[in-house]
């Protein structure tokens, strides 16, 4: 993970240019999405089939409702259909395998997208989520270095809740040892529900008689629950709040001050990036030439894959353009009672 | 199948075949008895107790009714005791019985001592503990008295087999995370047990390593080479570099794993629950895996006759209908959670069909929270079509044991599910169709009473149904008491017996509709209730 800032930075530079650059057009792009009623994969799916189309390419696609079963069989009918590159959502990385021996005996390139397929004959493209836990830390620390800290973390069960606290711990980690940050409060959070984040945060703030400075929360909707707890006692908007989701809530709360940072996944960019990739890959570009690629093994295996980490996106108050100009967000839902200052709300 | 078959010969058998094939299996009518059963057991308690809340389903008071024994995690576990009548509603009563402890995740029942008293091994956070029948459902710590060392760990799965001359069953427990490790349990399973017989106790048990944080073990004979092997389903939730598992345990010799030498493939699911069950009557079991999302059947890949099969299995559940991998009815965009699983004929029409019992681990954002039970029927073609809402017992409480068993003997099957935070549910299988069954109780001696290990073997038509007749499995619990056949318009139905030891009886006729315990080396008797 130790070339992840180059990594990023390329990653967000290539799709601007992969999608000015020339292909052979005509190819077939195969996508197989894990669960397309998720809400979420439809903005990934529309900017991933207009890049494919700019490209001069055909995007055909299968959804595999969830089940690892039915990828299999739905990759193998993609095949059946001609693509010439395929990318993957796919539903669970270990039983995923059989569709990547098919597709690499016929040739075919893949791409995972967004969820890891830990195989070099794939190609890997996702957002940097360590970096996620990492960007919220780095926020708010660049509003309260030092103080104490309140730590609200996801559901107990769910590994993601440690992983985000892995990245925030890179950022606060030698502060807390030496004695600028004192972790005055860390408390999971059953089922990522945002009131029992509030009812954690009351009980820090009554455990430390309010001298709290700032928190760090794990997702947004946590973070709506803490700004709550904070409000009640006349402190939202003093005490900064990190989160992450780029929620509609959270957004607006930006606008208002009481939450300082929101980081944002741009799924669009994802989506674009995916089709660019597997133009190029259908193009007979090896993975390790695709542009921005870095060398990358930190999963499970250790296996050394090609791939390309985006960067996610801190929405402040010095950005909350941003989404706005993207369509994430109204302007008038992102800045109702804006305060002053916030850039894309004037 | 025969090759010389000329091909119009085969033409018309597949025409057949897809006829039957394509009629709709009757679909059993159940109704909910919950509110007047007279149970009221929850499954409560906090991160402990996310997995667990097995049903055990056995008679105690000697009466042929099944009982019933509720797991009830941080609150005492609740036994109760069957007073239905023959065909009548269900009705249990709560009796103080000795097994209300604390701290139960899920137990067992099994004859430890061969008796003819039941006993039972409740798993628990802490200390395990056998206890011991004294007679009409009343029994005592056995601990002691049989050097079963209960440990401390997180038990969440049992499974049990006598070896080769045995006086007392081997049990393996499975253990789940280290509880301690509250704050990253990621990659802390605790050792699995096996508690091998010495004499008529048990040895100090012995690690089997790797564990991978079992949530069901089951011994099985998947390759009938007469001794049976331990299956063991993980939860990759939180195991490293863990996998599903398959245990030689062979009498006197120390536990070997199978491996890809030997053709075992690497799967790896958040396993919570094994069904077994010979659903093609070529001689062996399929296995149903439960899991987060797809659920898998595994069936042997190259099952030759006469010969000893490598452990490779290829998984049929998409193609037979059987991933049950999100919720049927309602909002069905997540992906489900399932735990118990059973083969057991509900409709009587010969083929197994098969339960599954589902719920949020608690409140799982990436999961469906409102997950209904499934009732998978068994389709003439071995395919499977989902009845759950059609036969009423499609609950959405967060369920996760749950016990099949004919409580008012009436030859339809009934249903008990253990929920999460709520009440446990029953079900009485109200069928009104007149399809004929069977149901049979075979008994040895002295060790084993029960023989497990054995097999029941019934004639339906051409084929040959089979049941191993084990204890493990399930979701935290299971049943040990009838076996159930469904014989379809069969009036009768030749029945024999496989004993553990391999020894078969000779095939008789037994009546449909009917209850037979058949005692080694004699002829069946026919059983009623007083």
């Amino acid at each position: 993970m130790r070339k992840l800032t180059t990594a990023i930075m390329a990653g967000v530079a290539m799709s601007a240019m992969l999608s000015t650059a020339a292909f052979a057009e005509g190819k077939v792009i195969g996508v197989s999405w894990s669960n397309f009623q998720e809400e979420r994969w439809k903005t990934d799916e529309a900017a991933m089939k207009a890049a494919i189309e700019a490209n001069g390419d055909k995007y055909i696609s299968a959804d595999a409702q969830a089940s690892a079963a039915k990828q299999l069989s739905d990759v193998e009918s993609l095949i059946t259909q001609g693509v010439d590159a395929l990318v993957i959502l796919s539903v669970d990385k270990d039983a995923i395998g059989p569709a990547i021996d098919k597709a690499a005996a016929e040739g075919i390139p893949v791409v995972g997208y967004d969820r890891l397929i830990e195989d070099n004959r794939a190609f890997y493209l996702t957002f940097d989520n360590k970096g996620v836990g990492r960007i919220i830390a780095e926020e708010v620390t660049k509003v309260v270095p030092e103080g104490n800290f309140a730590i609200i973390k996801g559901d107990k069960g769910d590994p993601n809740a440690a992983f985000l606290l892995e990245g925030m711990m890179e950022v606060i980690g030698d502060d807390v040892n030496a004695g600028k940050i004192k972790i005055v409060g860390e408390t999971f959070t059953d089922g990522w529900k945002p009131d029992n984040a509030q009812k954690n945060m009351e009980q820090i703030l009554t455990a430390n008689n309010n001298a709290v400075d700032a928190v760090l929360a794990e997702n947004d909707g946590m973070a709506g629950g803490v700004i709550a707890a904070l409000g009640a006692q006349g402190m939202a908007g003093t005490v900064p709040v990190g989160g992450q989701d780029g929620d509609l809530a959270a957004l607006n709360r930006v606008a208002r001050g009481t939450q300082t940072v929101s980081v944002w996944k741009d799924a669009r960019q994802l989506g674009a990036a995916a089709g660019d990739i597997a133009a190029a890959l259908a193009d007979g570009t090896m993975m390790s030439d695709i542009d921005g690629a870095v060398k990358w093994s930190g999963g499970e295996k250790g296996v050394e894959m090609d791939a390309i980490f985006l960067a996610p996106t801190p929405i402040t108050k010095d950005n909350l353009d941003v989404v706005i100009e993207a369509g994430h967000i109204s302007k008038e839902q992102a800045c109702e009672g804006a305060m002053e200052g916030v850039v894309g709300c004037k | 199948m025969n090759r010389f078959l000329p091909a119009i010969a085969l033409v018309a058998i597949a025409a057949i075949a897809n006829r039957a094939a394509n009629a709709e299996p009757a679909v059993p009518s159940f109704v909910e008895e919950t509110a007047s059963d007279g149970m009221a057991t929850v499954y409560s308690g906090e991160w402990e107790y996310m997995v667990g809340g097995g049903a055990a389903a056995f008679d105690c008071s000697g009466d042929g009714f099944p009982d019933l024994f509720l797991a009830g995690g941080a609150s005492p576990a609740g036994f109760y005791r069957n007073i239905s009548r023959q065909g009548g509603e269900l009705r249990f009563e709560k009796q103080a019985s000795g097994l209300e402890l604390e701290t139960v995740t899920g137990a067992y029942p099994l004859d430890v001592d061969s008796d003819g008293i039941m006993d039972i091994v409740l798993l628990r956070v802490g200390e395990n503990v056998i206890m011991r029948g004294l007679g009409n459902c009343r029994f005592e710590r056995a601990n002691e008295m049989w050097g079963f060392d209960g440990g401390d760990a997180w038990s969440t799965a049992l499974a049990a087999t006598w070896e080769d001359g045995a006086d007392f069953p081997t049990i393996a427990i499975g253990n789940y995370i280290d509880r301690h490790e509250e704050g990253f349990p990621w990659g802390s399973c605790t050792a699995n047990w096996l508690h091998r017989a010495n004499g008529a106790r048990f040895a100090a048990p012995v690690s089997l390593k790797p564990s991978h944080c079992a949530l069901s073990m089951l011994f099985t004979d998947w390759n009938r080479s007469g001794t049976p092997s331990l299956r063991v389903s993980n939860d990759r939730e939180y195991y490293k570099g863990g996998q599903e598992q398959l245990w030689r345990i062979e009498t006197g010799t120390e536990p070997r794993l199978y491996s890809a030498d030997d053709g075992w493939e690497t799967l790896r699911i958040w396993g919570m629950g094994i069904a077994g069950y010979d659903l093609n009557f070529d001689g062996y079991p399929e296995y149903f895996l439960t899991s987060m999302a797809d659920n898998k059947l595994q069936a042997l890949a190259d099952p030759a006759p006469e010969t000893s099969p490598r452990p490779a299995y290829t998984d049929a559940a998409f193609a037979k209908g059987v991933t049950a991998h999100r919720p049927y009815v309602g909002e069905n965009v997540k992906p489900s959670t399932a735990w118990h699983a059973q083969f057991e004929d509900v409709n009587n029409d010969g083929l197994a069909d098969l339960f599954v019992a589902k719920g949020n681990v608690a409140a799982m954002p990436d999961f469906a929270m409102e997950d209904p039970n499934n009732l998978l029927l068994q389709k003439a073609d071995g395919s499977f079509v989902e009845a759950g809402d059609r036969a009423g017992i499609g609950s959405t409480a967060i369920s996760r044991g749950a016990a099949i068993a004919d409580f008012n003997l009436d030859g339809l099957l009934d249903l008990v599910v253990v929920n999460r935070w709520e009440e446990a549910q029953l079900w009485r299988n109200t069928s009104a169709d007149n399809a004929n069954w069977l149901q049979v109780r075979p008994i040895q001696p002295h060790g084993n009473r029960d023989a497990i290990g054995g097999w029941i073997e019934v004639k339906h038509g051409d084929a040959v149904m089979r049941r191993e007749i084990t204890v493990g499995g399930g979701h935290a619990g299971g049943h040990l008491g009838w076996w159930h056949f469904g014989l379809g318009g069969q009036t009768e139905a030749q029945t024999r017996i496989v004993w553990p030891d391999g020894e078969t009886s000779a095939w008789e006729k037994l009546r449909a509709r009917h209850f037979y315990t058949i005692q080694r080396g004699r002829t069946a008797t026919v059983w009623q209730p007083r």
